[in-house]
């Protein structure tokens, strides 16, 4: 099952923006379209959660993997715009302790650059 | 006002199950007048526990099944899972180490720790060839 990112640059920001569900059944799907962006360069990513209403932990490993890669090379990796009940979730996992979570977009772009 | 709602549901054991209960399960929330976050973690627990248990547990068994229930009490919401397949308790799971950095943060074990984090009592056993795992949440008086 495929899942649908859709991406946005803000100069040397790339920002993805996963759609609808992310779960054990597209977590792969992200996984692939993040490394790939990982793999070929990018070093600044900001994963936008507003059009997110789903995450799995299938879901938050792939953003784990994707910190560890980008922290490696130097890189950043911020969240952004999460649904409260998400949020909740990340708080509760300690995730927001490795990865920073802003509220919005603009916080979220000024927090990587 | 006592109040009991229940869900069952019986699944043949394939991935893409999760995603209908899942819709199965935000409706009952909806009626049942369920907060977000209590269906959000009902999922939750759901996408981790049937994706497990569909790819390990029930592998090579002759007629794999799994069934799901979600009760609403006047106090609690029980979600109860019960499968065929090889005898697993997760609760025995360790639980991983959330204080560790980012590049020494293990990537697995994540889903049943929440799990547990959020159920309010875990319960496991196995009787009569079947897993059963019941985890359950308690509702605030604000939150019905």
């Amino acid at each position: 099952m495929d899942i649908e990112v859709a991406e946005e640059r803000n100069e040397d920001v790339l920002v993805l923006l996963p759609v609808g569900r992310l779960d054990s059944g597209n977590a792969r799907s992200f996984e692939s379209v993040v490394m790939d962006h990982v793999s070929s360069g990018e070093r600044r990513l900001v994963v936008d959660f507003s059009r997110l209403d789903f995450i799995s932990s299938s879901g938050m490993r792939v953003l784990l993997i994707a910190a560890k890669a980008l922290k490696a090379g130097e890189g950043t990796l911020v969240l952004c715009s999460m649904k409260n009940h998400i949020e909740e979730v990340f708080r509760i996992s300690g995730f927001d302790r490795i990865i920073p979570i802003k509220d919005s977009r603009e916080s979220a772009l000024a927090a990587s650059s | 006002m006592a109040m009991m709602d229940e869900l069952h549901v019986s699944l043949s054991p394939r991935l893409s199950a999760v995603r209908s209960l899942a819709q199965m399960v935000e409706e009952f929330g909806d009626a049942n007048k369920l907060p977000d976050q209590q269906i959000y973690m009902i999922n939750l627990a759901l996408d981790e526990l049937i994706t497990n248990t569909v790819s390990y547990g029930l592998r090579g068994v002759t007629r794999p099944r799994i069934e799901i229930t979600l009760q609403v009490g006047e106090t609690s919401l029980a979600l109860t899972m019960e499968d065929n397949g090889q005898p697993f308790d997760p609760t025995a799971n360790p639980d991983p180490d959330l204080s560790s950095a980012v590049d020494e943060r293990p990537v697995g074990g994540l889903g049943l720790h929440l799990i547990k984090t959020f159920a309010d009592r875990v319960n496991y056993e196995y009787v009569n060839g079947k897993n059963r795992l019941t985890l359950e949440h308690d509702l605030t008086p604000e939150a019905r």
